[in-house]
């Protein structure tokens, strides 16, 4: 085990490493990005633009330029933005965190929840026409892009309908935090989540209705009901247990995507100030640190999730050893 | 939908399959052939095929309606003209606030975009128009096409790549195993809109001249290459997870023992095991990558305006969300229509090629 | 059976829940929307929503959104009336006691400071804190610094800005409160360049860090806080004492949201979350949004064009341009891209300016503009049309290759990231044949617009802002005369005018629209109360309620 743990560790630094080297090749090799140019204002003198092209280091080579970045962003955490020397970019991101946490975790518990009581409702039922519905609901859900999702919530709640007694309460796209006002932090993000648990929603019953179904057929099964044990306690205490291994290690993947950022476009569309609208703001102004930052940020979830859910995977099926 | 027992690969089915063909005699069959037969007698996934066969050919036919029905291209502006519609004439883009030089004040007024016409102005406009005075519905085929276009080619290259990365990792394991491991985790890790708003602008001024390829700004190439690099992971995995577990079979080890190299195996033995993954796979893939690419237009790093894709006619529709709701929920339902068709489809081909598959899509 | 049925109990009882839950969300919230009336006299805190602001530092911010603030908060040794119209263009003595004297040969300016200036923080405002205003913005590299090369001994302290170092052209006696600056040439436009914000003075001494709100102010208010990308708060300033030109303001408190979402700030207003907002609300909402709440219209002097390289073919052809400029439908652009809310130009000013003289030399004509593409025999030339990835210049763009396409050319459209688009353009190995821009004045002068904009011996092969490369001997000497012109009297408006006229008709520009910005109100806030202060927009100190 340690020596998974060891292995997965240099593998992640690597991977970090390799995506701040490409990241930062991609945007210096983009042509008119001139960092200095955009500091000096509309009618620069060629000798203020020089200046300040100085002044950030911008006219040292590339690696230095790296290097220094890095030591900034990580060491005297005071890497300030291309956009707005107001803006520490650490602060930045440690402000954007608690949205997008706010956001993916209200999802993960809404699709969570339902998607155990569609993926168990359509095995209990199957053979009657309940079963053929909630799965073609679900492949719906997975069928609809969520920005396009996002824009109809936002039609519906905030426009057509938002003066019926329905909608009225539904306040306009922002983000509320929840040390300010819990219960606008919770009206507020109510449409969101809903909107970004349909798609996981959809799938997540999927697989958790075919391995309930392979789950079924099993010998232990048969020996539980033959014991008089009830449907219930059948399906939360033997075949849930036994399914969820997939759908926890799934879980755990899309989970770490979803804080690192990939909630983007959810977060875009509903206007919540998170990790992904901030990588996307960045992404329009070429703010360069900003991207750095976000990248690694997310890079860093992604892969500590990945390596975390292999360990459990592993845990929880012992059939399997980990890579 | 399908009756259980009666489709798995088992010597007792044999019977019962064999009562089809009018109790001839048992004929061994390929599992090919029994999963054509099993697909064959699948209406739902043989209907949703139709589906998506058909939205393909409405939009390859995008140009003739162009030409000879609506009589305008995905780009020409109308914003000017005038169109009869059931008799009466209207503008294409008319209204707006009016400005009066004596009083110097502006007299609010909202801006009419003609409304879907439905066929009362032959052909023209049967989607409206928006903001720019576009006919959106040549606009929706031709961005079906692009939309499909990038879906179904980076799918292809995707496929391609997770595939031969996947048989040298699984085949050899050890340190290939463990750097195409790697190499996957690089990707998975790398956000898909960084990359393609990156290499987007990257080659926006000039576009990428270099080693013989020629790639102009605001090409088509450019989504997909990124797409099919950035879902290569998705079908990676699963393919390397059922390679792993196949090469522990003996019929593995007495290939080798029989001094096949490495080649011989993975074309001869690996392949054509994994094939009904790699083909469901492939299915679901052009679905999610229909979506990527509508998510990444969105955004403005997938198809440049004004080339038309179901992605960024959402984003353009969205301006007019509240005057002209149509133009945003004319593309989505076009993209949910299409990726559904294709997931009920790739569900019916996994039942039909593999009752018994545990594989899935990882999103 | 069973195990269906109490599956079935169990799905109904969640439904049932959720059904209340959202009911009791529903009429809970119900109850906050609607607002006390607030007394008419007392206008405690004014709510503003604001798209984004640079900065907060005078020396830096160089938005019209930061000026909107800033304006009220650092004083300038000239400023504007706080009236409305024309008579807002006029300069006034702000901190000085006195408009200038100046020299005969336009070089030197003798300005004296008011007595008794206190700064927010108790301190006294002395002469040198103006000398020491203008170092900071060199030692800070502010993005204002070009404007003030031309005093004497400038150049010389910007090539090694330290702290210590001199301008030779700024004398200052802090007893008798007299400021003297030299110029090196004369400049026309340099009393409105001293009305900029980056002219403010601040204690000496203050560091060229960026400092966003916690210099002291010499305006009606201060800065309480800043909140970088979300809010800033402005408090009145109790050292301030008000003038004959410059009033105390209305609102005690200015409580601003910066909130990028024009929707959502929109939205805000209509709700009673905020009293104003001036998000560039979307045209096929702005007639829902006026019956909401209380809709001004503002015209700022900006001026949106589409230039076309003269060095470039087909460009270099007259014939071209002046068939691009027949081409355009400028009224249908107005309500394609504005909704209407904007009015057609074919002048390089905006109306705003006295030497404004309506131009017409183009009436739109598409058979003549097809006519003259064939006479310069550019049919099927290919043509590249740039724009930035601003959803209005893609839509005017988007629109301006349809027109090329529709009269004989080959026009391709091409977007370019907002960050990296006057770099491109500005930068003569792009090659850039024709595009998107618009000009905001800096300050209201023509010199701001002719001499940046439009003056061939100012063509810089990077960082260019004259994108059609324009040059012309004759325009350029005129311009270069119109730069010593002390004071814009009708016979220098005149020669504007028709330096204007000149240019037009080598039609290296075709103009296409003055935009109105919608400035929009809480219906609390009475018309009466609204006034528009043409160069830095809603009065804010002038606000009631």
């Amino acid at each position: 085990m340690t020596a998974f743990v060891i292995r997965r560790l240099i593998g992640m630094v690597l991977v970090l490493f390799a995506i701040t080297v490409l990241t930062f090749l991609i945007f210096f090799a983009t042509p008119g990005v001139d960092p200095a140019r955009q500091f000096a204002g509309r009618n620069p003198d060629p000798t203020t633009v020089a200046a300040v092209r100085h002044q950030f280091g911008l006219d040292r080579p590339l690696p230095v330029r790296y290097a220094l970045m890095m030591k900034r962003l990580f060491i005297s955490r005071d890497l300030v933005s291309y956009g707005n020397q107001a803006l520490e970019v650490v602060p930045a991101i440690k402000a954007a965190t608690p949205v997008t946490l706010s956001l993916v975790t209200g999802a993960a518990v809404l699709w969570i929840v339902f998607s155990i009581l569609t993926g168990v409702l359509a095995v209990v039922f199957k053979g009657t026409l309940v079963d053929p519905l909630l799965m073609i609901l679900a492949l719906i859900g997975i069928s609809m892009p969520v920005f396009w999702l996002g824009e109809v919530a936002n039609l519906i709640t905030l426009d057509r309908w938002h003066d019926t007694f329905l909608f009225s309460w539904v306040p306009p796209n922002g983000y509320v935090p929840l040390t300010q006002n819990p219960w606008q932090w919770f009206l507020h993000l109510i449409i969101p989540w809903i909107t970004l648990s349909v798609l996981y929603i959809g799938f997540y019953a999927r697989v958790l209705r075919a391995d309930l179904l392979e789950v079924q057929s099993e010998d232990f099964v048969r020996t539980a009901r033959a014991k008089g044990l009830s449907p219930e306690r059948v399906m939360v205490r033997h075949m849930l247990r036994n399914s969820m291994i997939t759908f926890v290690s799934l879980f755990g993947l899309d989970f770490g995507v979803l804080v690192g950022g990939g909630a983007l476009l959810t977060e875009v569309v509903f206007g919540l100030p998170g990790v992904g609208k901030l990588t996307y703001d960045s992404l329009q102004t070429l703010d360069l640190p900003v991207i750095m930052a976000t990248v690694i940020y997310g890079a860093f979830f992604i892969t500590i999730m990945s390596a975390v859910v292999d360990v459990v995977y592993a845990r929880l099926d012992p059939r399997i050893r980990p890579t | 939908m399908v009756e259980p027992g009666a489709t798995d690969l088992t010597l007792d089915s044999a019977p019962l399959l064999a009562t089809e063909e009018h109790e001839a005699a048992i004929i061994g069959r390929s599992p090919w052939y029994l999963a054509w037969r099993r697909l064959r007698r699948n209406y739902v996934a043989l209907g949703s095929l139709g589906v998506f066969l058909l939205i393909v050919i409405c939009c390859s036919l995008a140009p003739v309606y162009a030409h000879h029905v609506a009589h305008s291209g995905p780009n020409d502006v109308h914003a000017g003209e005038h169109v009869r519609v059931s008799g009466k004439l209207r503008s294409v883009v008319g209204g707006g606030a009016v400005y009066d030089p004596k009083t110097n004040t502006f007299d609010v007024k909202p801006v009419v975009y003609l409304p879907p016409t439905w066929w009362h102005a032959n052909g023209r406009f049967v989607l409206g128009t928006d903001k720019l005075g576009h006919d959106e519905a040549v606009r929706l085929l031709y961005g079906g096409l692009n939309s499909l276009k990038i879906g179904i080619g980076s799918a292809f290259l995707c496929t391609f790549f997770a595939l031969v990365l996947a048989l040298l990792a699984g085949h050899f394991g050890g340190w290939t195993d463990w750097v195409i491991s790697r190499f996957f985790d690089l990707i998975w890790a790398f956000p898909v809109f960084l990359l393609a708003i990156a290499i987007g602008t990257a080659l926006q001024v000039n576009g990428f001249h270099h080693f013989g390829i020629n790639i102009e700004p605001g090409s088509l190439w450019i989504p997909t290459l990124v797409i099919s690099y950035v879902l290569v992971p998705y079908v990676g995995r699963p393919i390397r997870g059922q390679i792993l577990s196949l090469r522990e079979k003996e019929f593995i080890e007495a290939a080798i023992g029989q001094g096949s190299g490495p080649l011989r195996v993975m074309f001869s033995e690996l392949l054509p095991n994994v094939a009904s993954t790699v083909l469901v796979l492939f299915t679901l893939i052009i679905a999610n990558n229909i979506i990527t690419e509508a998510g990444l237009s969105f955004l403005g790093a997938g198809v440049r305006p004004p080339s038309p894709s179901w992605g960024n006619l959402i984003a353009s529709g969205q301006d007019q969300i509240q005057t002209a709701p149509w133009l945003c929920l004319v593309p989505g339902i076009a993209i949910v229509l299409t990726v559904l068709s294709l997931n009920v489809f790739g569900d019916g081909l996994r039942d039909a090629l593999d009752p018994r598959a545990k594989v899935r899509l990882e999103h | 059976m069973t195990g269906k049925r109490r599956w079935g109990w169990l799905l109904g009882v969640v439904a049932i829940a959720a059904g209340l839950a959202m009911m009791a969300a529903a009429f809970s919230a119900a109850g906050t929307k609607s607002r006390a009336p607030s007394n008419p006299q007392a206008f405690p805190k004014l709510r503003a929503v604001l798209d984004t602001i640079d900065y907060l530092d005078p020396q830096q911010a160089y938005t019209g959104q930061s000026w909107w603030a800033m304006w009220n908060v650092y004083e300038t040794l000239l400023t504007y009336r706080h009236v409305e119209g024309a008579a807002g263009y006029k300069l006034v003595p702000g901190l000085a006691q006195s408009l200038p004297t100046i020299s005969k040969n336009g070089k030197v300016y003798h300005f004296k400071l008011r007595k008794g200036l206190k700064y927010s923080n108790g301190h006294k405002v002395v002469a040198s804190d103006f000398k020491w205003a203008i170092k900071r913005g060199f030692l800070a590299t502010g993005q204002g610094v070009g404007f003030y090369t031309d005093i004497a001994g400038a150049k010389a302290y910007a090539a090694h800005p330290t702290p210590n170092g001199n301008i030779s052209g700024i004398i200052t006696n802090n007893k008798t409160g007299s400021i003297t600056i030299k110029l090196a040439t004369p400049r026309g436009d340099f009393l409105t360049i001293l009305a900029l914000i980056f002219a403010a003075p601040v204690p000496g001494g203050t560091s060229p860090d960026i400092q966003n709100g916690t210099i002291p102010s010499t305006g009606p208010y201060r800065f309480k806080s800043y909140d970088p990308n979300h809010s800033f708060v402005m408090v009145r300033n109790k050292y301030f004492k008000p003038t004959k030109y410059i009033p105390r303001g209305n609102p005690n408190e200015v409580d601003v949201s910066l909130v990028g979402d024009a929707d959502t700030a929109t939205q805000m207003v209509i709700n009673g979350q905020a009293d104003y907002s001036n998000a560039a609300i979307p045209p096929d909402r702005i007639a829902n949004a006026q019956s909401k709440g209380r809709l001004k219209l503002r015209t700022n002097a900006n001026t949106y064009y589409f230039w076309m390289n003269i060095n470039e073919s087909p460009f270099n052809k007259l014939k071209v341009r002046q068939a691009v400029n027949y081409a355009i439908d400028r009224g249908k652009m107005q309500t394609l891209i504005w909704g209407g809310l904007g009015k057609p130009t074919q002048n390089v000013l905006p109306p705003t300016y006295p030497s404004y003289r309506k131009l017409n030399l183009y009436p739109h004509n598409v058979t003549k503009a097809k006519t003259l593409i064939n006479q310069a025999g550019a049919n099927g030339a290919k043509v590249t049309v740039w724009t930035r990835n601003v959803s209005d210049a893609v839509d005017s763009a988007t629109y301006y290759t349809s027109v090329l396409n529709s009269i004989g050319l080959n026009a391709t459209l091409n977007i370019l990231p907002k960050a990296t688009y006057y770099t491109t353009i500005g930068n003569v190995a792009t090659h850039a044949q024709t595009g998107w821009a618009r000009w905001l004045e800096d300050y209201p002068h023509p010199l701001d617009w002719f001499d940046v904009l439009l003056n061939g011996n100012r063509i810089t092969d990077q960082d260019n802002n004259n994108y059609a490369w324009y040059t012309n001997k004759t325009t350029n000497k005129e311009i270069e005369a119109l730069k010593k012109a002390q004071v814009l009297t009708p016979a220098v408006n005149a020669r504007w005018a028709k330096v204007e006229k000149q240019i037009m008709m080598q039609a290296p520009w075709a103009p296409w629209s003055n935009r109105t910005f919608p400035e929009f109100f809480n219906k609390s806030i009475p018309a009466k109360c609204i006034h528009v202060q043409n160069l830095y927009g809603i009065d804010l100190a002038r606000l009631c309620k």
